[in-house]
Protein backbone atom coordinates (compact mmCIF):
# COMPACT_ATOMS: atom_id res chain seq x y z
CA UNK A 1 0.00 0.00 0.00
CA UNK A 2 1.39 3.46 -1.11
CA UNK A 3 2.47 5.55 2.26
CA UNK A 4 1.14 8.49 1.48
CA UNK A 5 -2.37 7.01 0.78
CA UNK A 6 -1.80 6.30 4.43
CA UNK A 7 -0.76 9.14 5.63
CA UNK A 8 -3.89 10.79 3.80
CA UNK A 9 -6.50 8.26 4.58
CA UNK A 10 -5.71 8.94 8.73
CA UNK A 11 -6.27 12.60 7.85
CA UNK A 12 -2.79 13.09 9.10
CA UNK A 13 -1.67 15.87 5.98
CA UNK A 14 2.35 14.13 4.69
CA UNK A 15 4.14 17.41 5.39
CA UNK A 16 7.61 16.84 4.39
CA UNK A 17 8.75 15.61 1.27
CA UNK A 18 10.96 12.55 0.77
CA UNK A 19 14.52 14.11 1.08
CA UNK A 20 12.96 15.83 4.19
CA UNK A 21 12.05 12.54 5.77
CA UNK A 22 15.26 11.13 5.37
CA UNK A 23 17.22 13.57 6.76
CA UNK A 24 15.03 14.35 9.71
CA UNK A 25 15.64 10.03 10.15
CA UNK A 26 19.01 9.96 9.66
CA UNK A 27 19.28 13.33 11.82
CA UNK A 28 17.16 11.69 14.95
CA UNK A 29 18.80 7.69 14.50
CA UNK A 30 22.60 9.37 14.35
CA UNK A 31 21.81 11.69 17.59
CA UNK A 32 20.19 9.25 19.26
CA UNK A 33 22.37 6.56 18.86
CA UNK A 34 25.63 8.59 19.92
CA UNK A 35 24.13 10.67 22.77
CA UNK A 36 22.63 7.63 24.29
CA UNK A 37 25.76 5.55 23.72
CA UNK A 38 28.02 8.46 24.96
CA UNK A 39 26.17 8.85 27.93
CA UNK A 40 25.71 5.39 29.03
CA UNK A 41 29.69 4.76 28.02
CA UNK A 42 30.27 7.56 30.46
CA UNK A 43 28.25 6.04 33.10
CA UNK A 44 30.42 2.97 32.66
CA UNK A 45 33.72 4.63 33.27
CA UNK A 46 32.27 6.52 36.27
CA UNK A 47 31.03 3.73 37.92
CA UNK A 48 34.45 1.80 37.39
CA UNK A 49 36.39 4.52 38.63
CA UNK A 50 33.96 4.72 41.37
CA UNK A 51 33.78 1.62 42.63
CA UNK A 52 37.02 0.78 42.34
CA UNK A 53 37.97 3.51 44.47
CA UNK A 54 35.24 2.66 46.93
CA UNK A 55 36.92 -0.82 46.78
CA UNK A 56 40.18 -0.03 47.24
CA UNK A 57 39.35 2.51 50.62
CA UNK A 58 37.60 0.01 51.89
CA UNK A 59 40.28 -2.69 51.67
CA UNK A 60 42.78 -0.37 52.64
CA UNK A 61 40.52 0.61 55.95
CA UNK A 62 39.71 -3.23 56.88
CA UNK A 63 43.16 -4.37 56.65
CA UNK A 64 44.27 -1.01 59.23
CA UNK A 65 41.24 -2.19 61.26
CA UNK A 66 42.61 -6.04 61.50
CA UNK A 67 46.37 -4.61 62.49
CA UNK A 68 44.44 -2.64 65.27
CA UNK A 69 42.52 -5.49 66.50
CA UNK A 70 45.74 -7.65 66.28
CA UNK A 71 47.94 -5.12 68.16
CA UNK A 72 45.38 -4.80 70.81
CA UNK A 73 44.56 -8.03 71.45
CA UNK A 74 47.93 -9.89 70.92
CA UNK A 75 46.61 -13.22 72.92
CA UNK A 76 44.14 -13.69 70.51
CA UNK A 77 46.28 -14.30 67.48
CA UNK A 78 47.93 -16.97 69.33
CA UNK A 79 45.17 -18.77 70.29
CA UNK A 80 43.96 -22.05 68.15
CA UNK A 81 41.13 -21.67 65.86
CA UNK A 82 38.26 -23.10 67.13
CA UNK A 83 37.42 -26.17 65.31
CA UNK A 84 33.76 -27.38 64.86
CA UNK A 85 33.93 -31.19 64.89
CA UNK A 86 31.92 -33.03 62.24
CA UNK A 87 29.68 -36.08 64.12
CA UNK A 88 30.15 -38.95 62.15
CA UNK A 89 28.62 -41.79 64.95
CA UNK A 90 27.80 -45.20 63.86
CA UNK A 91 26.25 -46.08 60.49
CA UNK A 92 22.04 -45.72 61.33
CA UNK A 93 22.48 -42.31 62.43
CA UNK A 94 22.86 -39.37 60.17
CA UNK A 95 26.10 -37.26 59.98
CA UNK A 96 25.13 -33.87 61.16
CA UNK A 97 27.27 -30.81 60.85
CA UNK A 98 28.76 -29.28 63.90
CA UNK A 99 26.98 -25.70 63.01
CA UNK A 100 23.56 -27.49 62.94
CA UNK A 101 22.09 -27.18 66.18
CA UNK A 102 20.21 -30.63 67.97
CA UNK A 103 17.03 -28.83 68.07
CA UNK A 104 17.17 -28.77 63.98
CA UNK A 105 17.81 -32.10 63.41
CA UNK A 106 15.28 -33.59 65.66
CA UNK A 107 12.80 -30.97 63.71
CA UNK A 108 13.60 -32.42 60.70
CA UNK A 109 13.66 -36.14 62.05
CA UNK A 110 9.80 -35.58 63.32
CA UNK A 111 8.86 -34.06 59.86
CA UNK A 112 10.70 -37.20 57.58
CA UNK A 113 8.99 -39.41 60.24
CA UNK A 114 5.77 -37.40 59.74
CA UNK A 115 5.89 -37.94 56.16
CA UNK A 116 7.17 -41.57 55.78
CA UNK A 117 5.87 -43.27 59.07
CA UNK A 118 8.22 -44.61 61.23
CA UNK A 119 7.99 -48.27 59.53
CA UNK A 120 9.04 -46.15 56.16
CA UNK A 121 12.15 -47.20 54.24
CA UNK A 122 13.37 -43.56 54.39
CA UNK A 123 16.35 -43.02 56.19
CA UNK A 124 18.28 -39.85 57.20
CA UNK A 125 21.87 -40.05 56.14
CA UNK A 126 23.77 -36.68 56.35
CA UNK A 127 21.96 -33.06 57.32
CA UNK A 128 23.90 -30.43 56.30
CA UNK A 129 23.87 -26.44 55.75
CA UNK A 130 23.48 -25.67 51.97
CA UNK A 131 25.48 -23.16 50.56
CA UNK A 132 22.78 -20.70 50.51
CA UNK A 133 21.04 -18.84 47.54
CA UNK A 134 20.91 -14.86 47.56
CA UNK A 135 17.75 -13.30 47.37
CA UNK A 136 17.97 -12.64 43.55
CA UNK A 137 18.37 -16.26 43.59
CA UNK A 138 15.61 -17.57 45.72
CA UNK A 139 13.20 -14.78 43.66
CA UNK A 140 14.42 -16.78 39.88
CA UNK A 141 13.49 -19.69 41.87
CA UNK A 142 9.95 -18.70 43.13
CA UNK A 143 9.50 -16.94 39.70
CA UNK A 144 9.93 -20.07 37.76
CA UNK A 145 8.41 -22.71 39.76
CA UNK A 146 4.89 -20.68 39.19
CA UNK A 147 3.38 -19.76 35.58
CA UNK A 148 3.48 -16.33 34.07
CA UNK B 1 -52.56 17.94 36.08
CA UNK B 2 -49.42 20.21 36.75
CA UNK B 3 -47.68 17.86 38.54
CA UNK B 4 -48.25 14.83 35.59
CA UNK B 5 -47.36 17.85 33.06
CA UNK B 6 -43.95 18.64 35.51
CA UNK B 7 -43.08 14.90 35.66
CA UNK B 8 -43.63 14.32 32.18
CA UNK B 9 -41.47 17.69 31.28
CA UNK B 10 -38.52 15.82 33.71
CA UNK B 11 -38.38 12.57 32.50
CA UNK B 12 -38.52 14.13 28.76
CA UNK B 13 -35.07 16.32 30.37
CA UNK B 14 -32.96 13.54 31.42
CA UNK B 15 -33.83 11.13 28.61
CA UNK B 16 -32.62 14.06 26.24
CA UNK B 17 -29.46 14.01 28.22
CA UNK B 18 -28.63 10.36 28.70
CA UNK B 19 -26.15 8.37 26.81
CA UNK B 20 -28.87 7.22 24.79
CA UNK B 21 -29.56 9.90 22.87
CA UNK B 22 -25.62 11.93 23.53
CA UNK B 23 -23.46 9.00 22.66
CA UNK B 24 -22.40 8.62 19.34
CA UNK B 25 -21.24 4.59 17.54
CA UNK B 26 -17.68 5.73 18.12
CA UNK B 27 -18.41 5.68 21.97
CA UNK B 28 -19.98 2.59 22.21
CA UNK B 29 -17.40 0.87 19.65
CA UNK B 30 -15.05 2.23 22.75
CA UNK B 31 -17.40 0.76 25.51
CA UNK B 32 -16.80 -2.74 24.04
CA UNK B 33 -12.77 -2.61 23.81
CA UNK B 34 -12.68 -1.10 27.40
CA UNK B 35 -14.68 -4.15 28.41
CA UNK B 36 -12.45 -6.34 26.75
CA UNK B 37 -9.19 -4.65 28.43
CA UNK B 38 -11.33 -4.85 31.59
CA UNK B 39 -11.60 -8.72 31.09
CA UNK B 40 -7.60 -8.32 29.99
CA UNK B 41 -6.69 -6.56 33.58
CA UNK B 42 -8.87 -9.18 35.86
CA UNK B 43 -9.16 -12.68 34.23
CA UNK B 44 -5.59 -12.81 32.47
CA UNK B 45 -4.06 -10.30 34.78
CA UNK B 46 -1.84 -8.56 32.20
CA UNK B 47 -0.41 -5.56 34.03
CA UNK B 48 -3.86 -5.49 36.38
CA UNK B 49 -2.49 -2.51 38.05
CA UNK B 50 -2.68 -0.31 34.72
CA UNK B 51 -4.40 -1.55 32.68
CA UNK B 52 -7.60 -1.85 34.96
CA UNK B 53 -7.92 1.67 36.01
CA UNK B 54 -6.55 2.82 32.50
CA UNK B 55 -9.46 0.43 30.94
CA UNK B 56 -12.17 1.90 33.33
CA UNK B 57 -11.38 5.23 32.45
CA UNK B 58 -11.92 4.92 28.89
CA UNK B 59 -15.03 3.05 29.99
CA UNK B 60 -16.21 5.89 31.97
CA UNK B 61 -15.51 9.26 28.85
CA UNK B 62 -17.28 6.89 26.69
CA UNK B 63 -20.63 7.00 29.03
CA UNK B 64 -20.04 10.18 29.95
CA UNK B 65 -17.55 12.46 28.14
CA UNK B 66 -18.46 15.60 29.91
CA UNK B 67 -16.35 14.40 32.53
CA UNK B 68 -13.61 15.10 30.64
CA UNK B 69 -14.88 18.81 29.61
CA UNK B 70 -12.70 21.70 30.36
CA UNK B 71 -14.28 24.42 32.59
CA UNK B 72 -15.87 27.06 30.14
CA UNK B 73 -17.82 30.39 30.52
CA UNK B 74 -21.62 30.01 29.93
CA UNK B 75 -23.02 33.42 28.30
CA UNK B 76 -26.28 34.03 30.19
CA UNK B 77 -29.01 36.94 29.64
CA UNK B 78 -30.33 38.38 32.80
CA UNK B 79 -33.41 36.57 32.45
CA UNK B 80 -31.64 33.43 32.37
CA UNK B 81 -29.35 34.11 35.24
CA UNK B 82 -32.53 34.71 37.43
CA UNK B 83 -34.51 31.67 36.23
CA UNK B 84 -31.05 29.47 36.97
CA UNK B 85 -30.52 31.52 40.34
CA UNK B 86 -26.96 32.68 39.47
CA UNK B 87 -25.98 36.05 40.75
CA UNK B 88 -25.23 38.94 38.50
CA UNK B 89 -22.79 40.84 41.02
CA UNK B 90 -19.18 40.03 40.03
CA UNK B 91 -20.19 38.48 36.98
CA UNK B 92 -17.85 40.13 33.64
CA UNK B 93 -20.81 41.51 30.84
CA UNK B 94 -20.59 41.25 27.05
CA UNK B 95 -22.66 42.60 24.71
CA UNK B 96 -22.97 40.86 21.59
CA UNK B 97 -26.21 42.14 18.78
CA UNK B 98 -27.39 44.62 21.50
CA UNK B 99 -28.23 41.78 23.87
CA UNK B 100 -26.25 41.73 27.28
CA UNK B 101 -24.75 38.64 28.55
CA UNK B 102 -23.01 37.76 31.62
CA UNK B 103 -20.52 34.92 31.34
CA UNK B 104 -20.76 32.46 34.00
CA UNK B 105 -18.34 30.40 35.15
CA UNK B 106 -18.49 26.35 34.76
CA UNK B 107 -16.81 23.62 36.25
CA UNK B 108 -14.63 20.73 34.20
CA UNK B 109 -15.45 17.44 34.71
CA UNK B 110 -13.66 15.57 37.72
CA UNK B 111 -11.32 13.89 35.46
CA UNK B 112 -10.16 16.69 33.81
CA UNK B 113 -8.79 17.81 36.70
CA UNK B 114 -7.41 14.89 37.89
CA UNK B 115 -5.53 15.11 33.92
CA UNK B 116 -3.65 18.11 34.84
CA UNK B 117 -0.79 16.18 36.85
CA UNK B 118 -0.65 14.06 33.13
CA UNK B 119 -0.55 16.75 30.92
CA UNK B 120 1.64 19.28 32.87
CA UNK B 121 4.66 15.89 33.48
CA UNK B 122 4.01 15.84 36.99
CA UNK B 123 3.06 12.11 37.74
CA UNK B 124 4.92 10.08 35.49
CA UNK B 125 8.30 11.68 37.51
CA UNK B 126 6.18 10.95 40.61
CA UNK B 127 5.95 7.46 39.50
CA UNK B 128 9.54 7.13 38.93
CA UNK B 129 10.36 8.26 42.25
CA UNK B 130 8.51 5.20 43.37
CA UNK B 131 10.33 3.08 40.97
CA UNK B 132 13.23 4.74 42.37
CA UNK B 133 12.48 3.25 45.65
CA UNK B 134 11.91 0.09 44.72
CA UNK B 135 15.14 -0.67 42.31
CA UNK B 136 17.99 -2.62 43.69
CA UNK B 137 21.13 -1.18 41.12
CA UNK B 138 23.37 -3.70 42.68
CA UNK B 139 23.76 -5.94 39.58
CA UNK B 140 24.19 -2.72 37.68
CA UNK B 141 27.10 -1.73 39.31
CA UNK B 142 28.61 -4.95 39.92
CA UNK B 143 28.43 -5.12 35.96
CA UNK B 144 28.72 -1.94 34.72
CA UNK B 145 28.65 -3.46 31.50
CA UNK B 146 25.07 -4.20 31.60
CA UNK B 147 25.06 -0.31 30.25
CA UNK B 148 25.28 -1.24 27.39
CA UNK B 149 22.70 -3.51 26.59
CA UNK B 150 20.38 -0.78 28.06
CA UNK B 151 21.57 1.47 25.62
CA UNK B 152 21.48 -0.77 22.66
CA UNK B 153 18.07 -1.61 23.46
CA UNK B 154 16.77 1.75 22.78
CA UNK B 155 17.87 1.79 19.16
CA UNK B 156 14.28 0.18 18.58
CA UNK B 157 13.03 4.13 19.54
CA UNK B 158 14.92 5.73 16.89
CA UNK B 159 14.28 3.30 14.41
CA UNK B 160 10.54 3.41 14.60
CA UNK B 161 10.91 6.95 14.60
CA UNK B 162 11.76 6.59 10.90
CA UNK B 163 9.34 4.43 10.38
CA UNK B 164 6.48 6.68 11.53
CA UNK B 165 8.12 10.02 9.44
CA UNK B 166 7.60 7.45 6.88
CA UNK B 167 3.61 6.65 7.66
CA UNK B 168 3.07 10.28 7.46
CA UNK B 169 3.69 11.36 11.11
CA UNK B 170 5.10 14.36 12.22
CA UNK B 171 8.86 14.78 13.86
CA UNK B 172 7.35 14.96 17.50
CA UNK B 173 4.53 12.56 17.20
CA UNK B 174 6.97 9.87 15.25
CA UNK B 175 9.29 10.58 18.81
CA UNK B 176 5.89 9.71 20.66
CA UNK B 177 5.50 6.75 18.91
CA UNK B 178 8.75 5.56 18.83
CA UNK B 179 9.08 6.00 22.62
CA UNK B 180 7.05 2.91 22.90
CA UNK B 181 10.24 1.01 22.15
CA UNK B 182 11.65 2.02 25.87
CA UNK B 183 8.66 -0.67 26.92
CA UNK B 184 8.64 2.36 29.95
CA UNK B 185 5.37 3.45 30.74
CA UNK B 186 5.50 6.56 32.44
CA UNK B 187 8.25 7.81 30.49
CA UNK B 188 5.98 6.69 27.06
CA UNK B 189 3.41 8.88 29.01
CA UNK B 190 5.94 11.77 29.92
CA UNK B 191 7.34 12.32 26.11
CA UNK B 192 3.92 11.89 24.47
CA UNK B 193 2.39 14.91 26.82
CA UNK B 194 5.26 17.07 25.86
CA UNK B 195 5.55 16.13 22.36
CA UNK B 196 1.93 14.94 21.27
CA UNK B 197 -1.00 15.48 23.53
CA UNK B 198 -3.33 14.03 21.26
CA UNK B 199 -2.29 10.73 20.65
CA UNK B 200 -1.59 10.38 24.53
CA UNK B 201 -4.47 7.55 24.62
CA UNK B 202 -3.44 5.38 21.59
CA UNK B 203 0.47 5.46 22.52
CA UNK B 204 -0.37 4.63 26.73
CA UNK B 205 -2.77 2.03 26.02
CA UNK B 206 0.11 0.67 23.06
CA UNK B 207 3.12 0.59 25.43
CA UNK B 208 0.43 -1.12 28.00
CA UNK B 209 -0.33 -3.75 26.32
CA UNK B 210 2.92 -4.44 24.98
CA UNK B 211 4.68 -4.48 28.20
CA UNK B 212 1.81 -6.87 29.54
CA UNK B 213 3.01 -8.66 26.27
CA UNK B 214 6.59 -8.90 26.78
CA UNK B 215 6.40 -12.74 27.89
CA UNK B 216 4.75 -13.68 24.40
CA UNK B 217 6.91 -11.07 22.43
CA UNK B 218 10.35 -11.57 23.28
CA UNK B 219 11.03 -15.26 23.38
CA UNK B 220 10.80 -16.14 19.61
CA UNK B 221 12.84 -12.86 18.78
CA UNK B 222 15.29 -14.05 21.84
CA UNK B 223 15.55 -17.62 20.30
CA UNK B 224 15.67 -16.76 16.75
CA UNK B 225 18.55 -14.42 17.06
CA UNK B 226 20.29 -16.87 19.82
CA UNK B 227 22.52 -20.24 19.12
CA UNK B 228 21.58 -23.45 21.95
CA UNK B 229 25.17 -22.72 23.20
CA UNK B 230 25.17 -19.33 23.47
CA UNK B 231 21.68 -19.46 25.54
CA UNK B 232 23.41 -22.03 27.65
CA UNK B 233 26.04 -19.98 29.08
CA UNK B 234 26.33 -20.06 32.81
CA UNK B 235 27.35 -16.53 33.52
CA UNK B 236 29.85 -15.60 36.72
CA UNK B 237 28.30 -14.94 40.12
CA UNK B 238 28.60 -10.86 40.51
CA UNK B 239 30.61 -9.75 43.28
CA UNK B 240 28.78 -8.28 46.08
CA UNK B 241 28.59 -4.20 46.24
CA UNK B 242 29.46 -1.84 48.86
CA UNK B 243 26.65 -0.01 50.50
CA UNK B 244 28.75 3.29 49.74
CA UNK B 245 28.59 1.95 46.18
CA UNK B 246 25.20 1.91 46.44
CA UNK B 247 24.66 5.36 48.13
CA UNK B 248 26.88 6.95 45.69
CA UNK B 249 25.47 5.56 42.33
CA UNK B 250 21.95 7.63 42.32
CA UNK B 251 24.45 11.25 42.95
CA UNK B 252 26.50 10.52 40.26
CA UNK B 253 24.16 9.24 38.01
CA UNK B 254 22.26 12.42 38.59
CA UNK B 255 24.57 14.69 38.53
CA UNK B 256 25.90 13.04 34.95
CA UNK B 257 22.87 12.73 33.24
CA UNK B 258 21.11 16.35 34.11
CA UNK B 259 24.42 18.65 33.18
CA UNK B 260 24.62 16.34 29.76
CA UNK B 261 21.03 15.97 29.14
CA UNK B 262 18.63 18.81 31.13
CA UNK B 263 15.75 17.12 29.35
CA UNK B 264 16.30 13.96 31.03
CA UNK B 265 16.63 15.89 34.41
CA UNK B 266 12.84 15.07 35.99
CA UNK B 267 12.82 11.80 35.04
CA UNK B 268 16.18 10.35 36.33
CA UNK B 269 16.09 12.86 38.98
CA UNK B 270 12.77 11.09 40.66
CA UNK B 271 14.25 7.65 39.57
CA UNK B 272 17.69 8.61 41.97
CA UNK B 273 15.89 10.43 44.37
CA UNK B 274 14.10 7.10 45.17
CA UNK B 275 16.65 5.25 44.95
CA UNK B 276 18.61 7.06 47.42
CA UNK B 277 15.84 7.17 49.68
CA UNK B 278 16.10 3.62 49.49
CA UNK B 279 19.89 3.37 50.05
CA UNK B 280 20.58 6.10 52.44
CA UNK B 281 18.52 4.00 54.99
CA UNK B 282 17.99 7.02 56.97
CA UNK B 283 14.66 8.06 55.59
CA UNK B 284 12.39 4.33 55.70
CA UNK B 285 8.84 6.33 56.54
CA UNK B 286 9.66 8.42 52.73
CA UNK B 287 10.53 5.35 50.96
CA UNK B 288 8.16 3.58 52.18
CA UNK B 289 5.07 6.12 51.64
CA UNK B 290 7.25 6.92 47.76
CA UNK B 291 6.78 3.25 46.62
CA UNK B 292 3.23 2.36 48.77
CA UNK B 293 0.97 4.76 49.45
CA UNK B 294 2.18 7.84 46.51
CA UNK B 295 2.79 5.71 44.01
CA UNK B 296 -0.04 4.03 44.46
CA UNK B 297 -2.06 6.94 44.19
CA UNK B 298 -0.36 8.64 41.25
CA UNK B 299 -1.29 5.16 39.63
CA UNK B 300 -4.64 5.51 39.93
CA UNK B 301 -4.73 8.99 38.92
CA UNK B 302 -2.56 8.26 35.94
CA UNK B 303 -4.56 5.19 34.96
CA UNK B 304 -7.60 6.51 34.95
CA UNK B 305 -7.32 9.67 33.32
CA UNK B 306 -4.86 8.09 30.66
CA UNK B 307 -7.48 5.85 30.13
CA UNK B 308 -10.52 9.05 30.08
CA UNK B 309 -8.23 10.15 26.77
CA UNK B 310 -9.81 7.27 24.96
CA UNK B 311 -13.14 8.72 23.52
CA UNK B 312 -14.28 7.18 20.43
CA UNK B 313 -13.38 10.56 18.37
CA UNK B 314 -9.76 10.57 19.36
CA UNK B 315 -9.01 6.61 19.41
CA UNK B 316 -10.94 5.15 16.45
CA UNK B 317 -8.73 5.88 13.78
CA UNK B 318 -6.38 4.75 11.29
CA UNK B 319 -3.71 6.58 13.26
CA UNK B 320 -4.20 4.67 16.15
CA UNK B 321 -3.79 1.50 14.17
CA UNK B 322 -0.40 2.49 12.73
CA UNK B 323 0.71 3.53 16.67
CA UNK B 324 0.04 0.05 17.20
CA UNK B 325 1.78 -1.26 14.87
CA UNK B 326 4.47 0.80 15.08
CA UNK B 327 4.57 0.22 19.04
CA UNK B 328 4.86 -3.53 18.04
CA UNK B 329 8.20 -2.74 15.78
CA UNK B 330 9.32 -0.59 18.06
CA UNK B 331 9.18 -3.13 21.01
CA UNK B 332 10.69 -6.07 18.66
CA UNK B 333 13.54 -4.33 17.53
CA UNK B 334 14.34 -2.63 20.65
CA UNK B 335 14.42 -6.51 21.53
CA UNK B 336 16.56 -7.94 18.97
CA UNK B 337 19.40 -5.04 19.26
CA UNK B 338 19.67 -5.85 22.88
CA UNK B 339 19.90 -9.56 22.14
CA UNK B 340 22.57 -8.72 19.21
CA UNK B 341 24.42 -6.70 21.28
CA UNK B 342 24.63 -9.67 23.70
CA UNK B 343 26.03 -11.49 20.89
CA UNK B 344 28.42 -9.15 20.97
CA UNK B 345 29.57 -9.13 24.35
CA UNK B 346 29.45 -12.95 24.22
CA UNK B 347 31.91 -12.52 21.61
CA UNK B 348 34.06 -10.10 22.92
CA UNK B 349 34.03 -12.21 26.41
CA UNK B 350 35.31 -15.29 24.80
CA UNK B 351 31.78 -16.96 25.60
CA UNK B 352 31.08 -15.20 29.47
CA UNK B 353 28.21 -13.28 28.25
CA UNK B 354 24.40 -15.32 28.16
CA UNK B 355 23.20 -13.19 25.11
CA UNK B 356 19.71 -13.59 26.66
CA UNK B 357 20.36 -11.15 29.27
CA UNK B 358 20.14 -8.38 26.30
CA UNK B 359 16.52 -8.65 25.84
CA UNK B 360 16.40 -7.25 29.29
CA UNK B 361 17.90 -3.83 28.04
CA UNK B 362 14.10 -2.49 27.03
CA UNK B 363 13.00 -1.68 30.57
CA UNK B 364 9.84 -3.57 31.77
CA UNK B 365 10.92 -4.03 34.87
CA UNK B 366 10.95 -6.75 36.04
CA UNK B 367 9.43 -8.75 33.25
CA UNK B 368 11.88 -8.14 30.73
CA UNK B 369 14.79 -9.81 33.32
CA UNK B 370 11.86 -12.96 33.93
CA UNK B 371 11.82 -13.71 30.52
CA UNK B 372 15.47 -13.79 29.66
CA UNK B 373 15.55 -16.22 33.43
CA UNK B 374 12.75 -17.85 31.84
CA UNK B 375 14.24 -19.32 28.26
CA UNK B 376 17.77 -19.57 29.65
CA UNK B 377 16.41 -22.05 32.38
CA UNK B 378 14.62 -23.85 29.16
CA UNK B 379 17.65 -25.30 27.62
CA UNK B 380 20.11 -25.28 30.94
CA UNK B 381 17.46 -25.79 33.81
CA UNK B 382 20.18 -25.02 36.56
CA UNK B 383 21.10 -21.56 34.90
CA UNK B 384 19.99 -18.81 37.43
CA UNK B 385 20.26 -15.41 35.10
CA UNK B 386 17.63 -13.44 36.70
CA UNK B 387 20.15 -11.27 38.49
CA UNK B 388 22.58 -11.01 35.53
CA UNK B 389 19.84 -9.72 33.46
CA UNK B 390 18.46 -7.21 36.66
CA UNK B 391 21.46 -4.94 35.28
CA UNK B 392 20.39 -4.28 31.87
CA UNK B 393 16.94 -4.09 32.93
CA UNK B 394 17.36 -1.40 35.49
CA UNK B 395 20.47 -0.20 32.93
CA UNK B 396 17.21 0.40 30.25
CA UNK B 397 15.04 2.46 32.74
CA UNK B 398 18.33 5.00 32.83
CA UNK B 399 18.47 4.27 28.55
CA UNK B 400 15.30 5.48 27.80
CA UNK B 401 14.94 8.16 30.17
CA UNK B 402 18.22 9.30 28.56
CA UNK B 403 16.30 8.38 24.99
CA UNK B 404 13.42 10.44 26.13
CA UNK B 405 15.41 13.50 26.33
CA UNK B 406 17.40 13.34 23.49
CA UNK B 407 14.03 13.00 21.59
CA UNK B 408 12.57 16.23 23.48
CA UNK B 409 15.67 18.03 22.74
CA UNK B 410 15.94 16.84 19.07
CA UNK B 411 12.02 16.98 18.14
CA UNK B 412 10.67 19.11 20.67
CA UNK B 413 12.46 22.08 20.35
Amino acid sequence: MNLSYLANASGIAAEYSLYEKWIASAKVILTGFVVVFAVLFLLIAIIKIYSAIVTKVQDRNNVKKHKKEKISQPGEALKKPVVIPVQKNNADEPVVSGEIDGEVVAVIAAAVTAMYGTKGKAKIKSIKKSGGRSAWANAGILDNTRPF
Amino acid sequence: MEIIDGFFKAITGIFNESGILTLNWQNYIMIAISIVLLYLAIKKQYEPLLLLPIAFGMLLVNLYPAIMNPPSVQLLTAEQCAAQHVELAGHAQRVIDGVTYYENPTYGGLLYYLYQGVKLGIYPPLIFLGIGCMTDFGPLIANPKSLILGAAAQIGIFITFTGAIFLGFSEPEAGAIGIIGGADGPTAIYVTTKLAPHLLGSIAIAAYSYMALVPIIQPPIMKALTTKKERMVVMEQLRPVSKLEKIMFPIIVVIVIAILLPDAAPLVGMLMLGNLFKESGVVDRIAKAAQNELMNIITIFLGTTVGATASGQNFLSLSTIKIIVLGLIAFAMGTAFGVLFGKLMYKFTGGKVNPLIGSAGVSAVPMAARVSQKVGQQENPGNFLLMHAMGPNVAGVIGSAVAAGVLLNVVGH
